[in-house]
């Protein structure tokens, strides 16, 4: 029986790790770009990801290109792992109520 | 943790809903400007062959020059001031995907020189579906099943241009499918996918 996860299942760490997860296996997004996409400001996309990333979800690079600061972010291994399970129990829980849906007809 | 039918088909939807996002977004941040720029060149280009044919090699030789510049200009803003994703375990992924379209065009004129098209009609419909067969190429590479569509798409509409279109229409016939077909492509990237 597949759990649910507390730390992904609130919304914005949910999109964060959705996105993370669509990318290719040690794929790294950029800060930028990820808040653009789920339009989020700075503070928020930066307390989200430091929640998932004390939980071993992600990891956070901080880089220089061009002599720029840059920050890409993948989701781990870990991460991954936590996302499949966290998305079969919520599949289980609807897979749990069709069935009560059926016996009730 | 207590949640509801309601909230799992809710938190799955939206799932689903980031996922095609980010890729879609992805997809037009890096094929979108490219489809844009030839798509407009193709159009123009075919344009001005339909109504100037006597500047045909003119037309095409600065518009192609001048798409190989906005094609070198758009690599620079796109990787060169550092890209939205990047793949530290695969490093030399922009460096093939670079390295490919070069190479292509050579094979490409190596097999244009073997086969020499006897007219210029003959010569653009080999380029466009030889061209159109590296998109589908890229769009497996990539996993962009838009780009193996559009690829495909073309090559079929550059077939029916060829077989079916007198020869007298076949650029008017171009422009609106093969350039119409990338530069519409790029922009409903654009302005759909951002």
């Amino acid at each position: 029986m597949a759990e649910l996860d507390n730390t992904i299942h609130q919304s914005v760490r949910l999109q964060i790790m959705s996105s993370l997860v669509a990318l290719y296996a040690g794929e790294e997004i950029e800060f930028v770009y990820l808040k653009k996409l789920l339009n989020l400001t700075d503070g928020n996309l930066g307390a989200h990801l430091a929640k998932l990333e004390e939980a071993g979800y992600v990891k956070v690079k901080k880089t220089f290109v061009a002599r720029k600061p840059r920050t890409f972010i993948t989701a781990t291994g870990k991460g991954r792992d936590a996302f499949e399970e966290h998305i079969s129990a919520l599949k289980q829980i609807i897979g749990a109520q069709q069935k009560t849906n059926l016996k009730g007809k | 943790m207590n949640v509801t039918n309601e909230d799992a088909v809710q938190s799955l939807a939206q799932v689903e809903e980031v996922m095609a996002k980010t890729r879609q977004s992805l997809v037009s941040t890096y094929a979108g400007p490219f489809l844009i720029l030839w798509g407009f060149i193709w159009v123009v280009s075919y344009l001005g062959t339909h109504f100037f044919l006597m500047w045909v090699d003119w037309i095409w030789n600065i518009s192609s020059g001048l798409g190989c510049i906005g094609t070198i200009f758009i690599f620079w803003r796109l990787f060169g001031r550092g890209s939205a994703t990047r793949n530290p375990s695969d490093k030399g992924l922009v460096l093939r995907t670079i390295l490919f379209w070069p190479l292509f065009f050579a094979y490409a004129f190596v097999w244009l020189s073997i086969v020499k098209p006897g007219n210029g009609v003959v010569l653009n419909a080999f380029l466009v579906t030889a061209i159109m067969f590296a998109y589908v190429v890229i769009g497996l590479w990539f996993g962009s099943w838009l780009m193996v569509v559009l690829g495909i798409v073309v090559t079929g509409f550059t077939l029916i241009g060829f077989h079916l279109i007198p020869a007298y229409y076949y650029c008017l016939w171009m422009a609106v499918t093969a350039g119409g077909g990338l530069l519409g492509t790029g922009l409903y990237m654009k302005l759909r996918w951002r």
